[in-house]
Parts: structure tokens; sequence; C-alpha cells
């Protein structure tokens, strides 16, 4: 019901979305009643589309709630600060994107929803082309995702058609491919490049939608799609294949914080911190143990949110300095808010993004000393990054803390960092269904 | 055998043409010369999802052209890409392909349905694929690239177990998807480039 409710509301705002005191408020209304079916539906609640199945599990309905809520927030700052009209029904379309994806039980049919999803954006990504290069990082986000979406699809449905009597050494490169392709998608180093031009190009909204909304999504399908695919004991015979994985974790999750280092933009040490935190969630569920994969899907879903939080606050920033570098003076409680959101990407205590990440390193080290230092390492980095973007914030001191007039980012920002306080402050209800689906991955791992 | 020329064919036509409209049409002859390749495992429902799908993907770029002359002189990315694709094809059927005790019968002239003729044209078509997208610098080439891919996808997927149909409308779904972002950002790129 909440992914025809998305799917049908879609082409009805793309009619209206010229009229934004209309489509904007529909768009909000739609996500508002999506999420409340959501999160009412009893637990394994299945429905059919065709023959194709879709099933609520506890991780489902968490990931979906969380995600169509951030979804709600970006729409909120479209709508009142930066109205781009064309970004209402590309919201729905994500929206539907996201409950479908999160919802199908059948690998193939996720996965080529997923690649969709990952290709609605490129409308938003597009703004004053001619002042800018946003059609080339368009176009380069295309090749990306449409090479890594087809490569694993093609993965996907060979390991499906062929015979399980077939070589291990077929299955195992198919997982490789698999891994590679979801590493593209995800744009995590080495294959970043297109994420850098992105960052300097796009709109703070359009990133937020993709960073925040679409990369979590991908990483938890990533686990799904490996799980329900019954390619999982394949890699647990060869500990090589799992090196693989560990090592473009590790080497994102450090690679992306050196990078965040080095960012001389709001935005782009958004996206860079936001690339070292898939590194870890890769590492987390390639560890393939309960802690790794409920801290990869944690630090995924916290990491959209702080990100969504930052880039907010960075579109806001960005816009009032004018042109000039961004300053705390002008907009004091969207720089207030851009700081928090990096003690959520850093995966500080007390918010909910802690635990993840302190599971994640705990497994990394029983693993291999070098990838839990490495870890520790990515996460010194981006502490030292999000520190010095803040002392720029505030290099010329702050005339008065009076909040900015329209303090749309502001005021969303501040209500997602509460969230992830809450969740922090209690993390069971957070961290149980993603326990759930865990134990559901580590059978389909060993099966009897 | 010489359905599977076919498909090699048409796609280093749809490869080297350098107007977008071009392209449409021989992107088009790709989609029919792979559906008759497999035709043996498909249904008519599943048929006609895909030459639907082939069809209104070529369809968009064909109107995304606007006119007859617009399109990407392809240069030395048209070598590289055969080149590329060449390599790749033996190598990955060589990889990925379904190891049986029985000897293919490779039929010159009918129709074949062999696991083996459907799994080398779809591998021909990934790697081509790849090599163009990553030899692209544009939009046209990396939506070429895209569909063809997807068009080796569809292939693969005649054999995968599960609801069919529902499986090739999603692909159809992705298909149509590609070709209207790349529609999309062909018409962005022009407008920069004039």
């Amino acid at each position: 019901m909440p992914l025809q409710l998305l799917a049908a509301m879609a082409p009805i705002v793309f009619l209206l979305r010229k009229r934004v005191v209309i489509a904007a408020p529909l768009t909000l209304l739609t996500l508002a009643v999506a999420t409340a079916l959501v999160a009412l539906a009893p637990d394994a609640a299945s429905s059919q589309i065709l023959s194709l199945q879709l099933t609520i599990t506890p991780l489902g309905r968490l990931a979906i709630v969380a995600l169509l809520v951030i979804l709600a927030a970006i729409v909120l700052d479209v709508w009142l600060d930066e109205p781009a009209y064309n970004f209402f029904p590309t919201a729905l379309g994500v929206g539907a994107v996201v409950v479908a994806v999160l919802l199908l039980t059948t690998p193939l049919a996720t996965y080529s929803i997923l690649l969709v999803g990952l290709l609605l954006p490129v409308g938003s990504f597009t703004f004053q082309i001619h002042r800018n290069r946003s059609v080339e990082a368009a176009i380069r986000h295309f090749a990306f995702v449409s090479l890594g979406g087809t490569i694993g699809l093609a993965a996907l449905a060979l390991a499906e058609s062929l015979p399980r009597d077939q070589p291990q050494s077929t299955f195992v490169l198919l997982v490789v491919v698999l891994y590679v392709a979801f590493a593209l998608k995800l744009a995590v180093i080495p294959f970043h490049t297109h994420a850098a031009l992105l960052a300097a190009e796009a709109p703070a909204t359009a990133l937020a939608l993709f960073f925040g909304v679409l990369t979590p999504m991908t990483v938890i399908a990533f686990a799904q799609i490996l799980m329900q695919s019954a390619l999982l004991p394949s890699i647990v015979q060869l500990t090589k294949v799992q090196d693989l994985l560990l090592g473009i974790g590790g080497l994102s999750a450090i690679g992306g914080a050196l990078l965040a280092t080095g960012a001389t933009d709001l935005r782009r040490l958004v996206v860079c911190s936001v690339i070292s935190d898939l590194g870890m969630a890769l590492v987390g569920v390639g560890t393939f143990s309960g802690p790794g994969i409920v801290g990869g899907i944690a630090i995924a879903l916290a990491t959209g949110a702080s990100a969504t939080q930052q880039l907010l606050a960075a579109g806001t920033l960005e816009r009032r300095a004018d042109g000039g570098p961004p300053r705390a003076a002008r907009a004091p409680m969207a720089a207030a808010v851009f700081v928090a959101g990096g003690i959520g990407l850093i995966g500080a205590p007390p918010v909910v993004a802690f635990p993840g990440r302190f599971y994640v390193e705990l497994m990394a080290y029983s693993f291999a000393t070098w990838l839990g230092a490495a870890l520790v390492i990515a996460t010194v980095l981006l502490l030292i990054a999000q520190l010095r973007v803040a002392f720029g914030l505030f290099s010329e001191g702050l005339p008065s803390w009076r909040p900015e007039r329209r303090p749309v980012a502001g005021v969303v920002g501040g209500l997602i960092f509460a969230a992830l306080l809450a969740g922090g402050i209690a993390p069971d209800a957070f961290l149980r269904p993603i326990a759930a689906f865990a134990e559901e991955f580590l059978r389909a791992l060993r099966p009897l | 055998m010489v359905l599977l020329a076919a498909v090699a064919l048409t796609t280093l036509i749809a490869s080297g043409a350098t107007r977008l409209r071009f392209t449409a049409l021989a992107f088009f002859a790709v989609s029919i010369a792979a559906n008759v390749i497999a035709a043996g495992a498909t249904t008519a429902a599943q048929a006609a999802v895909l030459a639907v799908a082939g069809l209104a993907a070529s369809g968009i770029l064909f109107v995304a052209a606007r006119d007859g002359e617009y399109g990407e002189d392809p240069g030395w990315r048209l070598w590289v890409a055969t080149l590329i694709a060449v390599v790749a094809t033996p190598a990955a059927f060589a990889s990925f392909r379904t190891i049986t005790a029985d000897v293919p019968e490779l039929a010159l002239f009918p129709s074949d349905n062999a696991t083996v003729v459907v799994q080398v044209a779809a591998f021909w078509l990934l790697s081509s694929g790849t090599a163009i997208l990553v030899t692209a610098r544009g939009a046209v080439r990396t939506s070429l690239g895209a569909l063809l891919m997807l068009t080796g996808v569809q292939l693969l997927m005649r054999y995968a177990p599960g609801p069919q149909l529902e499986l090739t409308i999603a692909v159809a779904w992705v298909e149509v998807v590609v070709a209207l972002t790349g529609a999309f950002l062909i018409v962005n790129e022009r407008a920069v480039r004039e």
C-alpha cells in the first residue's frame, strides 16, 4: 500500500510541480502517510505485486521509516529554503524505490529497482547548466551507476541461472564482481572520482538526496541481496575473498578520511566523510559477524542522517555567504547544526552512530590489527577534518547567537540531531531490528 | 550462428554511428537480434515486453536527437571499445559459462536457443557495453553502452529461475529509465555546447 501510494503520487505531483504551494505539502503529506503505514504494519506482513513478494521485516521497517523521514526533511528544506520544483516528484519516486527495495524478496527485482532509484536524482543534479559543470557531473554519475548497476545485475542473473554443480571459483568470482558493482554505485575509493565532481557542482539538496537517502539504502540492499541470492556460502570457503572485501572497505575508510582532511569546501568535506563512513560500513558487513553486520548497517543509516543534516546546513551557509567563504556570523544556527552533524559523522558518543562504529572497529581488530588500526586512524582523521572546518566557520567570531532569518536548515538539522541523540540514549530500539537481520544473514551464511 | 553474427554486427554499427538517430535505430536492431537469439526461451508475453522496451528506448533516443545531424563521433574510441570487447568476451565466457558434459549443437541458420549461443551473445553485449561506457566521453555513448549491457542482462535472465515475466518487466523499466535519463542528459549537454 505505501509503495503504491508513493508510486501513484509521483506522476500527480510531477503534473502539479510548478505550483510549489500545492506540490510541496502534497509531497510531505504523502511521505507522512507512507511512513505511518509502514510503521504501523504488523511484523512479517506481506503482499504481492504480480508474483513478486513484498515482506515487512524489522530492519525493513526501521530503515524505511528512517529514510522516509530524512527524505521529508530534505523536501521541507527545498520547499521553504531553496525552491526547486522538479525535486518533489523525484523525492516521491525515490520514496517508492526505498520502500520497494527494502520490502522485495526477489534479489533480481530488488537490484533492478535499486538501479532505477540511483538514476532518479540525475535530474536534480543539473541546475544553471551554463554557469557550472553540473551536466558533466551528472553524466559521470550516470556512467558510474549504469556501469556498476548493469555489471551487478549481470552477475546476479548469472549466479541465479548457473546450476549449483558449477566450479566454486565461478561463484566466488561472481561475488567479487557483485561487490565491485556495489562499490561503483556507492562511490567508495577507488571508484570515487565522480563523487568529487558531484560535490563541487550539484546542489546541496540533491547531494543530500543521494548521500543521505540512496547510499544508506544501497548498503542495506547489498547485505540483503547477498543474503537472498544464496551466494554467501561460496564466500565463506575462501578467506582471500573476504580479505579483498575488507581491504576495499578499509581503503575507502582511510582514503575518504584523508581526502576529508584536505577538503576545501563544506560539501566536499561531507561527501568525503560519507565515503569514509561507507568504507567502514562495508568493512562491518565484510566481517560476516553479527556485531560487524549490526555496526555496518547502523553506520550507514546514521551516516545518512548526519550527512543530510550537514549538507542542508552547508547549502544555507553557502547561499548566505554571497560568494565569499561561509561564515557562522551569517547563519549561526546553520553553522551550529553543521558542527553537530560532524559529531554524527565521526560517530562520537552520545549519538546513535557511536555503537555501530564501536562494533565495527572491535570486529576489525579481531580480524587483523592493521584493519582495526586503519579504522581508528580514519576516525581520528575525520575528527581533524571536521574540527578544521568548524574552526574556519567560526574564525571571524560570532557577533550574536541570534538565529538567522528563516533558519530552515538549522531547525531541520536540529531535529535530525535530536533524533540521533535520542537513538544514542536508547540504542536498543535502533539496534534490535538490525540484530534480527544479522541473525538471518548469519544463518544464510552457514546453512545447516 | 548467423544471429550471433547479426548481434555482433549491429552492435558494431551502433557503436560506430556518428549520428544519434542512427545509433538509436542500430540499437533497436541489436535488441531485435538479441531477442530472436533467445526466442526459444522466451514466452509470448516476455517477447512483447522486450519488444516494447527496445522500441521505447530507441524511440526516446531518436526523439532526443531533435534532428538528424546531432551525434557523437566515436573516433579512436570505437577501435579501443571493439578491441576491449573482443578480448573480454572470450574471457568472460571462459570464466562464467555453464559447464556441461554435452557438446552443444551450433546450427548455422535456424534460431538457436542453446544456452551457449545465448551466453556468448550476452557476454558480447556486456563486454561491448562495458567497453563503450568506460571509453565514453559524453551522454550519447554512455546511454548506448548502458542500453547494450541491459540487453545482455535480459539474455542472461532467461535462464534464471523465478518469476520470469516480472523480472523481464523490471529490467525493461530499467532500460526505459536509462534511456530517459540519457535523453535528459543529451538534451542538456547539447544546450551547454550550443
